[in-house]
């Protein structure tokens, strides 16, 4: 059977590694009577697949991997037992059972919905701003990658902005084609707005993790 | 990210312990003073954090050494060190609790109360500060640090823990002063309160006597033991970490001390006599280790796994419950035989790993006078039956720099590495060979004489010596006819020298670690931090010798810095045992005969068998 499980990563917890995580859920299912698939081969391992790499420093009430799990078990038994088991800010918030053909989380992944909040000053951005943002032509972006520096156009990857009080709640391409971190969506907002990010610091939390229905409309991962 | 590994210093691990802090009366907070991926793996310190934590007035935490990269921002922005669970200053603590391991980290420990803005001199403190209290294996010779603790519990510190928290208690209630409630612990068995101890010195530096502060404070100090391990502490849910650490698995410790008494091996020595845990003591908890934990692995540990009494059952039943669970079991310290390789071939990957062989001395002469019951015969047919099974690597380990030493003993090593070669060669057809050839690992260290020891009045060889030395093994490993398949690594000397300076170094040593600290000294045990000419200024400025400590002569009757601690060993058999190490002779081990070396008055392990 397989499983695709969503759980929050809160609090200090936004320390621990991708990596680390991954570890700890192994643990963490190995201390429930959920017996995980093992793969074949000389050195076994479960059989589980993480939806996106979380950066260290983010918290996330929407991260996902996908399990596949020898017996068929009630997935509310299964959220409880592994509750049970998870150490204060990690929080499984739901399962669902996924066909086996289904695409995977990681395949399936198209955007994030992140929350950005200005916890120190006032809120730098503005309605207003996404307006110019929106209107704007083409913003290129550089960034380092390890083979030298890649230009794009910030635009195609910023779905949605919404303005809130201490900040602003975005959608933003995660898909394994065009991924984009929410910070260089801030850096080229504030420099649109003159002002020096460094007086503004901020706090990134992930709220879903999206991917795209069969109309094209962004829903959760865990969406049936 | 500013700091590399942020979740050293986060806690929040699963089976980590959190309290109402206002529901207890004593806040203790656990340090091993090294990075957390190696203090998470200790075992003793697990065993007392589940042992503290099971009282219902106490709560314990733990503090590992912030890296250099933190440690350089708390300094610059003033942050204390704090306890990892509740993140609060361990200023505010009522105990730190620090375990000693290695002599390597003890400017590690001032890190620690520096950090935590705890004078580093115990005497300058106040009850505002913690007692900080010093424990494990180097606490055997705890005299360098004297200056820096309130108090060394000598021993396995299952035992009196409890009695010490209970006065404790009883002491603020009453409004004792710090000294008054010392005064006190002092007569705890098991308790060494320093400041309660003055030591008078002769002309020539060596110990003339211990002087107590007053009457009633015992002269002597009687290490503390558990008589029992089947009915005591042990942890059954202990920390899981994020980050990988250094043992990342289960640790079922199945007896405490060795039979065998290698006159160069402290523990052998101070955790006698030998205590056995039951098959059903170990099969329980290992359940439920594996299932509180989500492990993967689980070893088994003790100072020499093969003489355990019901190794062949412990490990059948432990293979049936392990199996469905996929858990792998490993077992370092086992002598290499038939029953061994049946073992690792039934519980390990197919992958054959290298097997260790640790003959510590290269010829026979020489492992008779450091009492290692191991032959050349044992090795050969060892690594026969490996070679047959299929494994193709092999790992000798050696040490240089042993009481007597000739160039004939070190030659040894190099022969004996050859023959290990030449075995392989005549044992497996050229058609079998597996890579076409064998591999060997020889590594020597430098022998370091340790107090409670009988080599405990050898004389030490300085750094050129210790240098000389592995050349020469080099150059005799290179004569040999296999010398192309003998890979060879030798140990830092540097750090080996200073190592045995503090093993058995005496007071006036703290006043050099201060000065070694302010020059910036910390992490010594890692070779990329370890700074030895700033440790050579610290010894000349401070006026004192490492010659004194190590190449020096020591007579029989010498005083020791740390005789005022009774081991339970006697000196008398430390004694007999040196002589007998001059002459060659060798002692059987306690299975075989008991050597009297005076355990048997605890009446407990094998001594009652």
């Amino acid at each position: 059977m397989k499983l695709r499980v969503k759980f929050s990563k809160t609090g200090v917890l936004k320390y621990i590694g991708h990596l680390d995580t991954m570890r700890y859920f192994q643990k963490a299912f190995r201390r429930t009577d959920i017996r995980v698939k093992y793969s074949a081969g000389f050195s076994p391992h479960m059989i589980m697949s993480f939806a996106q790499a979380l950066g260290v420093g983010v918290e996330s009430l929407g991260e996902y991997f996908d399990v596949e799990v020898e017996d068929d078990q009630e997935i509310a038994g299964m959220v409880d037992k592994l509750n049970a088991q998870m150490a204060e800010g990690f929080k499984v918030i739901d399962i669902v059972k996924i066909d086996d053909k289904a695409t995977n989380a990681m395949a399936s992944v198209a955007a994030s919905r992140y929350e950005i909040d200005f916890y120190k000053t006032e809120n730098p951005v503005t309605p207003a701003l996404f307006e110019e943002f929106r209107s704007a032509g083409p913003i290129e972006y550089t960034k380092k990658v390890k083979t030298g520096e890649i230009t794009f156009n910030i635009k195609d990857f910023v779905f949605e902005l919404e303005y809130r009080d201490k900040g602003f709640y975005c959608v933003v391409d995660s898909s394994s084609a065009g991924n984009l971190k929410p910070k260089f969506l801030v850096e080229v907002l504030l420099k649109l707005a003159g002002k020096d990010i460094e007086q503004y610091p901020f706090h990134i939390l992930r709220i879903d993790l999206l991917k795209r229905d069969s109309e094209g409309r962004f829903v959760s991962l865990d969406h049936e | 990210m500013a700091v590399e590994k942020p979740e050293r210093y986060i806690g929040h691990e699963f089976n980590s312990v959190v309290k109402d802090k206002d529901s207890v009366d004593v806040r203790f907070v656990m340090c091993f003073p090294d990075v957390y991926e190696i203090g998470m793996s200790h075992l003793g310190i697990a065993i007392l954090y589940d042992m503290f934590n099971s009282f219902a007035d106490t709560w314990c935490e733990r503090v590992y050494s912030p890296w250099p990269d933190l440690d350089k921002i708390m300094r610059e922005k003033k942050i204390p060190l704090f306890a990892l669970e509740s993140q609060e200053p361990i200023k505010n603590f009522d105990f730190l609790g620090i375990t000693i391991q290695y002599e390597m980290v003890y400017t590690n420990i001032l890190q620690i109360l520096d950090l935590s803005e705890i004078p580093l001199l115990s005497w300058e403190r106040t009850w505002d500060d913690p007692i900080v209290i010093g424990g494990g294996p180097c606490t055997s010779n705890p005299e360098p640090l004297a200056d820096f603790f309130d108090i060394f519990y000598i021993g396995e510190g299952e035992t009196q823990y409890r009695v010490l928290l209970d006065m404790y208690k009883e002491s603020r209630k009453n409004g004792d002063s710090r000294e008054e409630f010392l005064h006190k612990a002092s007569k705890i068995p098991g308790l060494y309160v320093p400041s309660m101890l003055d030591v008078e010195y002769k002309e020539d530096g060596t110990v003339s006597r211990f002087v107590p502060k007053y009457d009633d404070v015992p002269v002597k100090v009687y290490k503390e033991l558990v008589k029992d391990l089947d009915d005591t502490y042990y942890p059954e849910k202990p920390v899981v970490p994020f980050i990988k650490v250094t043992q990342e698995r289960v640790v079922l410790e199945i007896m405490r001390g060795c039979i065998r008494g290698c006159r160069f091996c402290q523990a052998g020595q101070i955790y006698r006599p030998v205590r056995e845990r039951s098959v059903e003591y170990l099969l329980d908890k290992a359940v439920k280790l594996l299932d509180n934990t989500g492990q993967e692995e689980i070893t088994l540990s003790s100072l020499s796994s093969s003489d355990y009494s019901h190794l062949d059952e412990l490990l059948s039943k432990l293979i049936e419950k392990c199996n469905n669970k996929k858990v792998n079991i490993a077992l370092p310290s086992l002598r290499i035989d038939q029953f061994s390789l049946d073992v690792m071939n039934k519980i390990q990957d197919v992958k054959k790993s290298s097997l260790t062989f640790a003959p510590e001395a290269g010829s026979q002469r020489m492992r008779d006078i450091i009492n290692k019951g191991l032959t050349e015969e044992d090795i050969v047919n060892g690594a026969t039956l490996a070679f047959k099974g299929g494994w193709t690597r092999v790992k000798l380990y050696f040490m240089l720099g042993l009481p007597f030493e000739t160039d004939e003993d070190i030659k040894g090593i190099a022969d004996l590495s050859n023959l290990v070669c030449a075995t392989f060669y005549d044992t497996v057809p050229k058609e079998q060979r597996v890579n076409g050839h064998v591999q060997v690992v020889t590594s020597t260290s430098f022998f370091v004489p340790k107090p409670f020891t009988p080599f405990q009045w050898a004389q030490m060889d300085d750094a050129k010596t210790f240098i000389d030395k592995a050349e020469k093994t080099k150059h005799f490993i290179i004569g040999e006819l296999n010398q192309k398949h003998i890979k060879y690594n030798w140990h830092e000397a540097d750090v080996s020298v200073l190592e045995g300076v503090f093993a058995r170094g005496d007071r006036k040593l703290s006043k050099v670690l201060l000065n070694a600290y302010s020059k910036g000294c910390i992490f010594d045990a890692w070779t990329e931090f370890y700074d030895n000419d700033k440790w050579l200024k610290a010894f000349e400025e401070e006026g004192v010798e490492f010659s004194f400590y190590t190449t020096r002569k020591r007579e029989d009757d010498e005083i020791f810095p740390w005789d005022f601690i009774e081991c339970g060993v006697t000196k008398e058999h430390f004694l007999r045992e040196w002589h007998k190490a001059q002459k060659g002779e060798v002692t059987l081990n306690c299975k075989d005969r008991c050597a009297g070396c005076g355990m048997a008055k605890f009446e407990c392990g094998i001594c009652v068998r």
